[in-house]
């Protein structure tokens, strides 16, 4: 058994460990609450969008002209990895790199083989993980968390939009976290351009999108061609948003799930402290006794 | 009366009762008053002026936007 004062250091060092776990769930947890705020408020721009564009596009029919349209070939493909630039969060980035390195064996592995596919890395943790990997990172975006916003996100949307638009990639995907609730994210791939107005159109806003006659200006081919990019650039900025709150929700759960551990460590290193002590104060009345013994004989 | 919601991604600008609104419309700036028709139209950069209806009038930058006005009712996406 180990001696007392071991188990003792022992003790205290996991305390320390269990209040730096117990302090960074307590950030997490506020943290998520302000990323989640972010979400909501960005909720009735996005659905308001959605329902314009539902219904000038239900009124045009499907196939607008619009240089985000799908393309025949798939030459050249650009994965956009979005994670987080902290680590300390459970599988949060290592999913999000082993699902892009996943999308480059199947998916693409054609314009793999070809050297065709771009990756872009949002994050200090893709970059890390990707090349680590093999991938080579062709941009990596590490301050965009200290100051987020939309003008600055949707300035990398439009830098990949144009690049799309004048032929350089035939097809954009993101792999990042989406935010469901504290505890679950869905680590998803999800198509970013060529843009799909149908699936944009969603049920949803079919429902809600009134039956009112509006008068368009310019015209409704004009207000479409307008008005994919800002949606697209929305599309982009609520992936971003998600993977923040994701991140901070799956850190959340991390540092619990660490907090328990230590409660559990430190109680039975308590146990076996106490029964060390026993034996010692157990050995120590032995040997008293067998001494007084000793002198009576 | 007119109601008047100007919202940005990150936030909304303004919420509130006005009498009229003035819209850098792409082709040509615009004004909306009471009773206007149902609109659907874009905007380019410019300010949007708000009248409203304690005569307080205000003004906002925007880049582009768009506007929806129906049932008295007016809701400004802007990008700013």
């Amino acid at each position: 058994m180990a001696n007392l004062k071991d188990i003792r250091t022992r003790i205290a060092s996991v305390k320390s460990t269990q209040q730096v776990t117990s302090a960074m769930k307590m950030v997490s947890a506020a943290k998520l609450r302000k990323a989640q705020d972010a979400i909501i408020q960005m909720r009735p721009y996005a659905e308001k969008l959605n329902e314009i564009l539902t219904s000038v596009s239900s009124n045009l029919g499907s196939d607008v002209e619009n240089k985000f349209a799908e393309r025949k070939v798939r030459n050249k493909v650009l994965i956009i990895a979005i994670t987080s630039n902290r680590g300390l969060c459970g599988g949060f980035n290592s999913n999000v790199v082993k699902r892009t390195t996943e999308l480059l064996g199947t998916t693409f592995s054609e314009q793999s083989k070809k050297n065709k596919v771009d990756v872009i890395a949002i994050g200090k943790k893709a970059v890390d993980g990707l090349k680590s990997k093999g991938v080579k990172v062709s941009e990596s975006y590490l301050d965009l968390y200290d100051k987020l916003n939309y003008s600055t996100v949707s300035e990398i949307a439009q830098a990949v939009m144009d690049k799309y638009a004048t032929g350089e990639y035939d097809q954009v995907e993101l792999v990042y976290n989406q935010f469901k609730n504290a505890a679950v994210q869905n680590l998803v791939n999800e198509q970013f351009l060529p843009v799909n107005i149908e699936s944009k159109a969603d049920s949803k806003s079919k429902k809600t999108a009134s039956k009112i006659s509006y008068l368009f200006e310019p015209s409704m081919q004009e207000i479409v061609v307008s008005i994919i990019p800002q949606s697209l650039r929305i599309q982009f900025f609520k992936a971003i948003l998600d993977s923040v709150a994701a991140e901070h929700g799956a850190r959340m759960t991390a540092m619990h799930k660490a907090t328990d551990n230590a409660t559990e460590l430190i109680r039975e290193l308590k146990l076996n402290y106490n029964k060390a002590r026993q034996a010692s104060i157990t050995n120590e009345i032995l040997e008293i006794v067998s001494g007084a013994n000793a002198m009576k004989g | 009366m007119l109601h008047l919601e100007i919202i940005t991604s990150e936030k909304l600008l303004f919420d509130g009762e006005i009498k009229l609104i003035k819209l850098p419309g792409v082709s040509g700036s615009f004004e909306i008053m009471t009773n206007h028709a149902p609109i659907i139209s874009t905007l380019m950069e410019g300010k949007i002026k708000v009248k409203e209806i304690t005569d307080v009038v205000s003004y906002f930058e925007v880049k582009g936007g768009l506007v929806e006005v129906s049932n008295n009712k007016v809701k400004v996406l802007v990008e700013e």
